[in-house]
């Protein structure tokens, strides 16, 4: 049963579905950043859709991308899955301890906030680090993913001899 | 050639490690040794992996990756072991496991996502049993978060309670309870918070994490715009073949499948020398093009994963660039 596997499998085939999508959507791209920009955001967007919008984090993902002008068409598509399950979760916790550790906390906790797609919106400390620990799973399948096709297009490349831009 | 130079530049650690065992034909030169170094030993965690710029993290990260998977290893995995210890507290300890619980955990609150909060929590909580630790300290506090739960559901909002007091205690207790667990699994999946006590240093820990993962998608997104001229790369070409060889784990090492028909003449020989060497299932080393990748294709039990895997490389190998569209989506 490997549930990590098929996490990586389901973000190749989002993957590849977004990049088609920006593909065709988007004017062709003149210099690298603009096309690391799109892959980047195409990645995004596939590890969100891989979680289908079933956490905060992916959610963010998608409406934060649909906010920008650039993809609409794309953005639109995806969120439609998304788009009735956003929630609010407004329970709070309280911590007891000193006010440093106190303060100490709060920065660290707003600090992971940022970081975390839609966390600012997270008040539940238990929610936001379970949002976390799910970020972090998609996360790293990104990485691996991306880490792999990176280093056979580079032999593949390679070897064929084929001229690229740098 | 730059690209040799990049990919020299990646694979130069492994080459240093490796160098004996004969990659010399792969023409890595001695400019690429000093591009390796070794992180202080003294520093801990992730943020000694912070501190070098990312190519040398992320070479790093592949030998922690696959010293870290490598259980019993012969052959090649013993030449890395003796050079990686150094790297011991860069490790992600027990990876594929740890992903495979991180992932359950994950794949279970969304099969089981019902649209409403209380479901997911139960879920979640539910599962616990299984991501928790096999104590029985662990095991009483996870039952204990079950039924706890069981009771929160019943008046989520504690504005409504009859008995507040008790209750609230009852539910504070629940939720430092849950909070506690999460954070023990979430120390376990990003390295070296084991050792750490106390929340406020597992978080950061967990906030150099992430940041490093937000880091690492930028760098390959942008090697990938790099390598390709136009955002929608032959993507299908290369997963098309790997789609199959998912299932075992062996994901990356089917890369080198695929570029094991285009390998230079003269490595070939040594190559075909370790393919006697029985493979471990391992991690991803790129550096490792001489990972006997042919051996796992002969173990391999997946009969139409073996066709798939043999049909692309055989395509490679007759040349042809990229395999039919129908044939990939067929694959996928």
């Amino acid at each position: 049963m490997n549930t990590y596997n098929m996490v990586k499998q389901e973000f190749i085939k989002k993957w590849i579905t977004t990049l088609h999508m920006l593909d065709s959507s988007v004017d062709h791209p003149t210099n690298v950043t603009e096309r690391k920009n799109a892959i980047k955001l195409s990645s995004d967007l596939a590890i969100a859709a891989a979680r289908s919008g079933a956490t905060v984090w992916s959610r963010a993902i998608i409406s934060r991308t649909g906010n920008k002008t650039t993809n609409k068409p794309v953005a639109r598509r995806i969120l439609k899955k998304a788009r009735n399950r956003m929630k609010n979760r407004c329970t709070t916790v309280r911590r007891n301890g000193s006010l440093k550790a106190k303060i100490r906390m709060r920065k660290r906790t707003e600090l992971l906030k940022s970081l975390v797609p839609g966390g600012e919106s997270i008040n539940n400390k238990d929610y936001l680090i379970r949002e976390t620990l799910d970020y972090i799973v998609y996360l790293r399948a990104q990485v691996d993913v991306m880490r792999s096709v990176a280093a056979v297009d580079l032999v593949i490349g390679d070897l064929q001899n084929v001229p690229r831009n740098k | 050639m730059d690209l040799t130079g990049e990919f020299g530049a990646r694979s130069g650690g492994g080459g240093m490690c490796r160098e004996s065992t004969g990659l010399e034909s792969l023409h890595l030169g001695d400019e690429f040794r000093p591009l390796v170094t070794l992180p202080p030993e003294n520093a801990g965690g992730f943020t000694a992996l912070l501190e070098l710029p990312p190519t040398q993290a992320v070479e790093l990260l592949h030998f922690t990756d696959s010293s870290s998977s490598q259980a019993a290893v012969t052959g090649i995995g013993g030449d890395i072991a003796p050079p990686l210890h150094s790297f011991g507290t860069l490790t992600f300890p027990s990876n594929p496991v740890l992903m495979e619980r991180a992932a359950r955990f994950s794949v279970i609150a969304t099969e089981q996502q019902n649209g409403n909060v209380s479901g997911e929590t139960t879920t979640s909580s539910s599962a616990n049993p299984d991501r928790v630790k096999t104590e029985p300290a662990d095991a009483d506090s996870s039952q204990r978060l079950v039924s706890d739960q069981a009771a929160e559901n019943q008046s989520p909002c504690p504005s409504q309670n009859n008995r507040s007091g008790k209750r609230k205690e009852f539910e504070k207790k629940a939720r430092r309870e849950k909070i506690n667990a999460r954070m023990k699994l979430l120390q376990e999946l990003v390295p070296g918070c084991d050792k750490i006590q106390g929340t406020a240093l597992v978080l950061d820990e967990i906030i150099n994490h992430v940041q490093s993962l937000q880091r690492q998608v930028e760098m390959l997104s942008m090697r990938l715009a790099a390598v390709n001229p136009r955002i929608d790369f032959n993507l299908d070409t290369i997963l098309a073949s790997e789609n199959g060889s998912l299932m075992d784990g062996s994901f990356n090492g089917t890369s080198m499948q695929l570029a094991w028909p285009h390998q230079v003449m003269e490595t070939e020989q040594s190559y075909h020398h370790r393919q006697l060497q029985p493979p471990p299932p391992q991690q991803w080393t790129f550096d490792g093009l001489n990972q006997p990748v042919w051996e796992r294709e002969e173990d391999q039990a997946h009969g139409n994963d073996h066709n798939s895997l043999m049909a692309s490389s055989e395509n490679l190998m007759v040349g042809s660039e990229n395999l039919h569209p129908n044939q990939v989506k067929m694959e996928l």
